[in-house]
């Protein structure tokens, strides 16, 4: 067991010193791992801010349900007691048709125009409404309840604004489909950059590993300071991205917040977004770790000793 | 301890280099490889070590098939021995410390008893001054020594030597030589190839001679004069003990 420890640390201890002694080309390699790792975390950022975005919309869409013009006030009652018992119904109010015309000529007040074709009117034509706000706020959920509270006897119409939001639904999960095609390109990349700068650090110490094996040296034992190579510039890598991003972020969120206070919003972009960054770095040293296990894998079933 | 039963070896797309081959080496027993350049005595240490396998015939080390054996077990295998070579095969990207402590890091050994194992050796071969020396400012017998130093830094019970001095002059050979008898006094068995006379002290006692594909074994001044032999030597001893 120490023996097993001891040799671990003495691999890592040996890759550190090598990667201090190079440290500008392990630096590039690193720079290289984080940009390929920015990239399709960034997008994952736009879109998950996004869907969070449409999320907080939604959850204002309201289903108006109109009665029917001649509705009593029994059937109020009736359509009361059914919403009362739908369990899919955060609130709802009842706005009678006496309340939506006052309201009505509330508003147009002001304009001449309006105010007096209202008063041309001279009865109300306005029915008895419903609005409800539902507890879901997805599109499929929200279109189901619609249809259900049409059926409802007395019910003229049930209508949910909510086109524009399935529509952007529609588009970010494109969107999501998009980061996780991304994703899968850019870690074939890095196990690639990864593999390859593995083979030729393995080329440049073909000398220690002939001598090595020549004095008893295990697979395991050459293999293992080229697997934590991998790891830690996969893990210097992930770091350094998360950098990146975070300055990236810092940049947009000014101009996004200004134009947030326009729309009386407080939305920003999260800077410190801890279950991505674990992520990002998580992906890149197990990327690190496979790369280099690919390449030194290779080397050592080509190796011969001479 | 090493047996050859019948065992041919050809390289592929090669003559035969020997042909049934037969001879055992006991433990503790100084045994002189010759034969001109070319005549096999390279690859016949490569069949002992494990780094090549025969054609026919069997290898048993220490009672082990060495053809038989699982590739995962073969560098357990190789531990027993101490291999040193006339090109040396020393890491120059590293100082001399760094090379002998090489086969103690495989072994898994705990660094504050490398270092001390290590500076043992180093003394053994007189390069203890040396130890943070690069290989490369060395001279040719200095760094025959050291690849000795890194051999036997593990404590293996058997050292094998391809031409170790091969390339040196007359008085860094017998230096060499003197460092393999010292080994060889303390219960180390010692298989040394040699293409010259010059590398061979006075005081052996066995030489397997391969010529033409064929082993000869003869006992060559057997019995003569022990005034080249360095006595019971001390740091040797400490070196090898158990």
């Amino acid at each position: 067991m120490s023996n097993w420890l001891n040799h671990h640390l003495q691999a890592i201890k040996l890759v550190l010193f090598r990667m201090r002694n190079n440290a500008l080309s392990t630096f590039m390699i690193c720079l290289v791992i984080a940009v390929a790792m920015c990239l399709p975390s960034l997008f994952y950022m736009v879109v998950d801010n996004l869907s969070k975005l449409t999320d907080h919309m939604q959850s204002e869409t309201e289903i108006s349900l109109f009665l029917k013009q001649d509705a009593g006030k029994k059937t109020i009652a009736e359509i009361n007691t059914v919403l009362a018992k739908n369990a899919d119904i955060r609130e709802y109010h009842l706005v009678t048709k006496d309340q939506a015309w006052k309201q009505l000529q509330e508003k147009s007040k002001n304009n001449q125009d309006i105010s007096e074709a209202i008063n041309q009117l001279g009865k109300n034509p306005l029915p008895d409404a419903f609005f409800i706000q539902a507890k879901s706020a997805d599109p499929e959920a929200l279109e189901a309840l619609k249809d259900t509270l049409k059926d409802i006897p007395g019910v003229e119409q049930a209508i949910l604004n909510a086109d524009w939001a399935k529509r952007l639904a529609a588009l970010l999960s494109i969107g999501k489909k998009l980061i996780f095609i991304l994703a899968i390109l850019f870690a074939i990349v890095l196990l690639i950059i990864i593999g390859n700068t593995v083979r030729m650090q393995i080329l440049t110490q073909q000398d220690e590993i002939e001598v090595s094996y020549l004095i008893g040296a295990t697979s395991s034992f050459i293999r293992i300071p080229f697997l934590y190579a991998g790891a830690i510039y996969g893990l210097f890598g992930g770091l350094l991205s998360i950098l990146i991003m975070a300055g990236i972020i810092q940049t947009f969120n000014v101009s996004i917040m200004e134009i947030s206070h326009l729309y009386n919003s407080d939305f920003s972009l999260q800077i410190f977004n801890i279950g991505l960054y674990l992520a990002i770095t998580s992906a890149a040293v197990v990327i690190g770790w496979a790369g280099s296990y690919i390449a030194v894998s290779r080397a050592i079933s080509t190796f011969r000793l001479n | 301890m090493i047996r050859f039963d019948n065992v041919s070896k050809r390289y592929p797309g090669s003559d035969e280099i020997f042909r049934n081959v037969s001879f055992r080496i006991d433990a503790g027993e100084f045994v002189y490889l010759t034969g001109q350049s070319g005549a096999g005595k390279s690859t016949l240490l490569k069949l002992i070590a494990a780094t090549e396998p025969p054609t026919s015939g069997t290898v048993l080390i220490a009672n082990q098939n060495v053809s038989k054996l699982k590739p995962s077990a073969i560098p357990f295998l190789r531990r027993r021995f101490g291999l040193i070579f006339q090109d040396h095969k020393l890491l120059y990207d590293r100082n001399c410390f760094e090379n002998v402590i090489l086969p103690l890091r495989i072994n898994g050994i705990s660094e504050q008893e490398a270092a001390k194992r290590v500076r043992a050796a180093l003394d053994k071969v007189g390069l203890l001054k040396k130890e943070k020396a690069m290989p490369i400012t060395l001279s040719g017998g200095e760094q025959q020594r050291l690849a000795i130093a890194r051999a036997v830094v593990s404590r293996p019970a058997i050292l094998l030597a391809d031409e170790p001095t091969g390339n040196l002059d007359a008085e860094y050979a017998a230096d060499i030589m003197a460092i393999f008898n010292a080994f060889n006094q303390v219960g180390v068995t010692v298989i040394m190839s040699t293409h010259d006379a010059l590398g061979m002290s006075s005081n052996q006692n066995r030489t397997l001679h391969l010529n033409q594909g064929q082993l000869h074994e003869t006992l060559t001044n057997a019995g003569s004069s022990k005034q080249a032999h360095p006595n019971n030597n001390p740091s040797a001893k400490e070196l090898f003990r158990p």
